[in-house]
């Protein structure tokens, strides 16, 4: 039980360095930045106008519209488009100068033709030498839309007795919204995973520091094994990310946020991390210096985490078995209340435990090399080769 | 003369690190991914563009066996989808989600029965035409109720008809997809992420050659030459800027290739000149503070974090008090210059702030390390 020793001698090291806090600091301020993020996506998706995932910006286009009855003015919707009046000579001098993307044309006799029941003819001068013409082109189609059922309806009570039978309609949706599912569960469920990556650096200093600092000659002549050293050390880590995942829960709990299983969601998030600090030990362990375990870790996290959402991510649209081997699509299941086989919760729970083992035993078998500690070190090919006894081991 | 020496050596440390020439090529792997992700959500979320590359015609819609031939039933295939014919609803809302995305039937009082599937990817798309269809069907069926006449019900239906013009037909700026969608994606978010992707890699390449030097306890060489330190930093971060800004111009000139045509790229790389001396600025300060390459990458990674926020977040979030100052951050100067063919003075003040701005921070960076003399014995 020596890891044990080390993993406690290093937590405490970890806890009492000023820089640490620091940091643990800015990343809880971090969590903060993306809960406000999140609840104004969250404010959009709710609203009436359904879900934009486009940029806002206002004024992105411009428009001038020359509409004397106000009957096109009325319906446009300026959040997107710059829009002013002007008259056609004006207009056309903006757009041949550039200065506008598109002119509306309404007729001068619009409101006479609401009123004879005759159909009214807008035109759109729209500069092809501008690539926003398309966002002028379909605001200006759904304004029409707007503006065409507005008068049909207007029409049709005027010319149509109220007594007139209507045929019923009844509309219904089943299943919760693709983007619903993504902005509750599947964005919750990355905000929970999301420290999970921010200890990477804490292993590197703690197993290339070693070697940078030459500390490592006396941790390997002390008696005490390799595989004590690496347990002893991820341990440590493991100690800090289920302080900070506990901080991050109750920060989303109080900002309200609700889990349906709380402790069941933290355990699920928390042994996810030990496949992915093995794999952060297997790169410390190989890499010679900080720069190259840094670069390495950034790579291989980039597939860490395509491990975990795409099958996340593929569970919203196809429900398949096979997606549950990512615990953040079981996470993501327990968020939306779906009611899971008890058998379910092993898929995720026997990947992790495989990758970890795997993660480990390649760790500790390069840790425990003098070559890759103290170099020359060997090719990645040849340790291949090596690691699965095709080649023999030269220690 | 001492300068460009000291450039030369710093270009050459660059261009020899095999991890940046990997960082350039993940870049445009980026670029090329996030091209290929705002093709593939604006044909997704377009009808019209579903319609031209045949997808809608593989979303299959369940109607009842009692309406086939009915003009609810021309209506919806007048929208294109793939119609599928049930006389057992119990069977078809079984496959509602698998099989089919969408199910019309009537009940046995005339009401007409509506379900589509809310989970798939194209439901705004599936819900957009079924209801253009139901509506059309409705209107009918109303105004012949009422005893209009064809021409009169085509009227009604149709009160207002556009007619685009095209100005400038000749010189027709070419878009890889004419789409509102894909053009606010791609100019309101891409096109400023895109061009200010190499800049991020500049502040952690500054601190990576500041502090790496302070590590391999070069520096003090460095410093004991006839230098004084504003040139030893002039010198280093000279080639580390022209490398980020020809990565910038190289995305522009790629853009341009696929199809995104990039405007006024003088005036944008004068704005990304001072916004790359604001980042390396920032990039200096935190190589003062710390002491070691590992706590340069974190604290580099939480002011990347933060500027980010700070630079992209507004882009897609409506606060109309800051609207104000949010037209003078970077992104959204890059995106109105980058979209507008001609562009008038006032977008020209709008950048002065973030010229003020990054050229104080690289000052302040530059006077900082000139105090600090960038080791600590």
């Amino acid at each position: 039980m020596k890891f044990i020793t080390i993993a406690e001698w290093e937590f405490k090291e970890t806890l009492k360095s000023k820089k640490f806090l620091i940091i643990f600091c800015l990343q809880i301020s971090m969590l903060f930045l993306m809960i406000f993020v999140f609840n104004a996506f969250a404010v959009n998706i709710q609203s009436d106008k359904g879900v934009s995932i486009t940029p806002s910006l206002s004024g992105f286009a411009s428009l001038d519209i020359d509409d004397q009855g106000h009957l096109f003015t009325k319906y446009i919707n300026p959040s997107l488009i710059n829009v002013q009046s002007s008259d056609y000579n004006n207009s056309l001098q903006n757009l041949n100068n550039g200065e506008i993307t598109g002119f509306v044309q309404v007729p001068s006799d619009s409101l006479n033709s609401i009123r004879n029941i005759d159909t009214i003819n807008v035109k759109l001068y729209l500069d092809y030498n501008d690539p926003k013409r398309s966002v002028i082109r379909d605001e200006v189609n759904s304004t029409v839309n707007i503006m065409a059922t507005a008068i049909s309806n207007s029409w049709i009570n005027s010319l149509i007795p109220q007594n007139t039978t209507q045929i019923a309609v009844n509309q219904q949706s089943t299943g919760q919204s693709l983007q619903i599912q993504i902005l509750t569960n599947a964005m919750l469920a990355i905000l929970l995973f999301l420290p999970l990556f921010f200890f990477g650096n804490m292993i590197i200093d703690s197993v290339v520091g070693e070697k940078e600092r030459k500390t490592g000659e006396i941790l390997m002549a002390m008696p005490i094994s390799p595989s004590q050293i690496i347990l002893g050390k991820i341990l440590a880590v493991e100690g800090v990310i289920a302080i900070q995942i506990a901080f991050w829960m109750i920060i989303l709990f109080i900002m309200g946020f609700k889990f349906a299983d709380p402790i069941l969601i933290y355990i699920l998030v928390i042994i996810t991390a030990l496949p992915i600090l093995g794999v952060t030990t297997i790169i410390s362990a190989y890499s010679k210096n900080y720069k190259e375990a840094g670069i390495g870790i950034t790579i291989s996290y980039i597939g860490v985490v395509g491990v975990l959402i795409i099958p996340a991510l593929t569970y919203l649209s196809i429900k398949s078995l096979a997606s549950n081997i990512s615990p953040m699509t079981m996470v993501m299941r327990i968020f939306s209340g779906e009611t899971i086989p008890f058998w379910q919760y092993f898929i995720p729970i026997v990947f992790i435990f495989l990758v970890t083992i795997l993660t480990y035993w390649i760790s500790i078998k390069l840790f425990e090399r003098d070559d890759i500690f103290f170099g020359p070190r060997p090719r990645l090919i040849r340790l291949f080769l090596e690691l699965i006894r095709f080649k023999k081991n030269v220690k | 003369m001492k300068i460009l020496t000291l450039a030369k050596k710093e270009s050459q440390d660059i261009l020899s690190n095999k991890i940046y020439l990997l960082v350039i090529f993940v870049q445009l792997f980026i670029v090329l991914g996030a091209f290929g992700l705002a093709i593939i959500s604006s044909i997704a979320t377009d009808p019209t563009l579903l319609d031209t590359y045949g997808i809608t015609s593989h979303l299959n819609v369940g109607i009842s066996d009692d309406l086939k031939g009915s003009p609810l039933d021309q209506d919806l295939k007048a929208q294109n989808f793939n119609i599928i014919y049930y006389n057992n609803s119990d069977k078809a809302l079984k496959l509602l989600g698998s099989g089919l995305v969408a199910m019309v039937g009537i009940s046995p009082d005339g009401e007409i029965n509506v379900q589509i599937d809310n989970s798939n990817v194209f439901y705004p798309v599936i819900s957009q035409k079924i209801d253009t269809a139901v509506n059309e069907f409705e209107l009918t069926k109303k105004l012949e109720s009422a005893g209009l006449n064809q021409s009169e019900i085509q009227t009604i239906q149709n009160p207002v008809t556009l007619t685009v013009i095209k100005v400038n037909s000749n010189n027709t700026a070419p878009i890889a997809l004419d789409s509102s969608y894909f053009v606010e994606v791609m100019y309101g978010f891409i096109v400023p992420f895109v061009l200010l992707l190499p800049f991020f890699m500049a502040s952690n390449i500054v601190t990576d050659s500041v502090v790496g030097e302070r590590e391999r306890k070069t520096f003090e060489v460095l410093l004991m030459t006839p230098l004084s330190s504003s040139t030893v930093m002039i010198g280093k971060i000279l080639p580390i800027l022209f490398f980020s800004i020809l990565q910038s111009m190289a995305w522009i000139l790629l853009l341009d290739l696929l199809k995104v045509p990039i405007y006024n790229p003088i005036i944008l790389f004068f704005i990304l000149l001072f916004v790359g001396l604001g980042f390396i600025g920032v990039g200096i300060i935190i190589s003062m503070l710390v002491d070691s390459t590992k706590e340069a990458n974190s604290a580099i990674t939480l002011a990347l974090v933060f500027a980010t926020f700070i630079l992209f977040v507004p882009l897609f979030i409506k606060a109309p008090l800051f609207e104000g100052i949010l037209n003078f951050l970077p992104t959204v100067l890059i995106v109105k210059l980058a979209s507008t063919p001609i562009v008038g003075s006032e977008i020209i003040l709008s950048s002065i702030p973030t010229i003020i701005l990054s050229a104080g921070i690289f000052l302040l960076a530059i006077r900082y390390f000139r105090h600090e003399r960038a080791i600590r014995l």
